[in-house]
């Protein structure tokens, strides 16, 4: 396999944008892209697309399509992915792929996405047999119950507080401040945090990822090429999709197997980021930041425990020490992370390689993680998907 | 005089018996793994065997975790108007399941993680014809 650099990276602010078409917003990120990059339109070989499910597409997920009619036919090949909310970075690792193999020296990798208003029901199926419309009509779970429930357990078990959960939140907005493609970019007070709405009772509103609209894209190439156009490109060292194990003990649909000790986890998104720290040659402590996938306060906590980037029951000491801003010792959402900039489902993945990007090039301002040289991304989505990537300089 | 009837939320999850609230399901005549709801095959990439026998579960476990929702779900759920909070609990069920359900409890403040609950049949949400529909629930045992 050949070594595969990202060598543009362009992102459409994040936010409610009432007036703008998600084909408007993925131009600005492809065009942004292509110019990071030094290169033209016409030079992209392939697209990757992150296919999705509340926009364009022409209701068929068809999102990659959309970008190549707008940016100008020239009979390029278009890979739509789907993969819920790890749409992008499935859409990543099909482009990383496809470079890789050799087939294409220079492919465009995009998502964007224009959410509805409010809480989404997640599945598109009214049927009976679809396990999510079972759990909607004979139980009722809005989204965020799932987060809270998780959370709660981890509340029982390693005694976190909900100040210490408030204090994640004050510590993404923080660093949102700095970052002018944020939603939000306001400083929170822990008070502010736990005087906002319970929505799903441990979590406030201010503790869970809003929707948002937003669109971020890449431009991937061949070593060869990269060193035609620039003198120190970022490196994909790995990427990996992977699905959950029969018996992880997260609850989904009605019923899931117990494990006998009680435990849950995230298999899809271990599996993908193991598969990354294997690929690469990586070990948890060599990573200088990650972005992960923020739907809630809780993932800030439970991810670098599962993933080996800290101990079980560490996160929260972690995080009262200032260790996981961009200059601590765990750099975590050094970008504000999706609590500030909500969740545009299919365009998380992306998002996440173009603040890798940055904060490995030293071009993040305020909110630089010092000296970085190795970035972790990793996205999760519906039907067990997750997706994990591993960039260096 | 008129009589409000139960009306199950769907045919064929749940039934009382003189013995308690159960849940329906299947159980793997191979490994033993259990589903809810029922499972034409067993699931299990582990396990060699794919045929599977009824089997039903509850009503003792043990509550995992929960949470009171405060606001009103999307469609398809249904509750009463003006939206009342209720508590949704996760249970792990003695025979391997870990089910998902609202909770019945006046005081959600009384849960405890870790807590012997057991299994019943309660009204979630009325319907147009006046009846009540039910689901399964879990409360303190
Ligand atoms: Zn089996």
């Amino acid at each position: 396999m050949r070594d595969v650099a990202v060598i543009g990276v362009g992102m459409h602010p994040w936010g409610k944008f009432p007036d703008s078409s998600i084909t408007q917003m993925c131009r600005q990120a492809v065009e942004a892209a292509l110019e990071d990059a030094g290169a033209e339109w016409p030079d992209v070989q392939a697209v990757s697309a992150g296919s999705s499910r509340f926009s364009g597409g022409k209701g068929w997920g068809l999102n990659g399509n959309d970008v190549v009619e707008d940016m100008g036919p020239t009979g390029v090949p278009v890979y739509n992915l789907s993969a819920g909310c790890a749409a992008g970075g499935n859409a990543f690792d099909i482009g990383h792929m496809l470079v890789s193999s050799g087939m294409y020296n220079m492919v465009l990798v995009v998502g964007g996405e224009k959410m509805p208003k409010g809480m989404i029901q997640l599945s598109g199926v009214d049927e009976e047999t679809d396990p999510e419309y079972l759990r909607q009509i004979a139980v009722g779970m809005p989204g965020p119950a799932f987060w809270a429930l998780l959370c709660r357990r981890r509340m029982a078990e390693h005694g976190t507080t909900e100040e210490q959960l408030a204090d994640i939140a004050v510590k993404a907005h923080q660093i949102s401040v700095h970052n002018q493609n944020a939603r939000f970019r306001k400083e929170f007070t822990q008070e502010d945090v736990l005087n906002s709405a319970l929505v799903s009772d441990p979590l406030h509103l201010y503790e869970i990822c809003p929707v948002s609209d937003g669109a971020a894209a890449a431009i991937l190439c061949s070593a060869e090429e990269a060193r035609k156009r620039t003198t120190d490109p970022i490196w994909v060292a790995a990427s990996a999709v992977a699905t959950a194990q029969f018996d992880d003990g997260i609850p989904r649909g009605l019923a899931s197997p117990a494990p006998a000790d009680g435990h849950a986890y995230h298999s899809e998104a271990l599996l993908a980021v193991e598969s990354c720290y294997e690929k690469a040659g990586v070990s948890p402590k060599d990573v200088d930041l990650v972005e992960l996938q923020d739907n809630t306060v809780y993932y800030e906590l439970a991810f670098p425990e599962e993933w080996g980037l800290c101990e079980p029951g560490e996160a929260e000491s972690l995080l009262e020490r200032g260790e996981t801003l961009p200059t601590g010792k765990l750099p975590i959402n050094p970008s504000g992370g999706f609590l500030c900039f909500g969740e545009a489902t299919t365009a998380m993945g992306m998002f996440q390689v173009c603040e890798l990007t940055w904060q490995l090039r030293g071009q993040a301002g305020a909110r630089q993680v010092p000296d970085a040289k190795i970035g972790l991304g990793q996205t999760l989505g519906l039907g067990s998907n997750a997706s994990a990537v591993i960039l260096k300089r | 005089m008129t009589t409000t009837k139960r009306v199950p939320v769907t045919e064929g999850l749940f039934e009382e018996t003189a013995g308690g609230a159960r849940l329906l399901g299947s159980r793997c005549a191979t490994c033993n793994s259990t589903y809810f709801p029922k499972s034409p095959v067993c699931h299990n990439p582990k396990c060699n065997g794919s045929a599977v026998e009824d089997a039903s579960f509850g009503p003792l476990g043990k509550l995992w975790s929960y949470s009171v929702q405060h606001y009103a779900p999307p469609p398809p759920a249904k509750f009463d108007e003006p939206y009342e909070p209720y508590t949704l609990g996760l249970v792990d069920l003695p025979e391997g399941l870990r089910v998902l359900g609202r909770m019945s409890t006046d005081n959600p403040n009384s849960l405890e993680v870790g807590m012997n609950v057991e299994l019943v049949i309660e009204r979630i949400h009325g319907d147009d014809d006046g009846n009540d529909v039910v689901s399964w629930m879990f409360r303190p045992a």
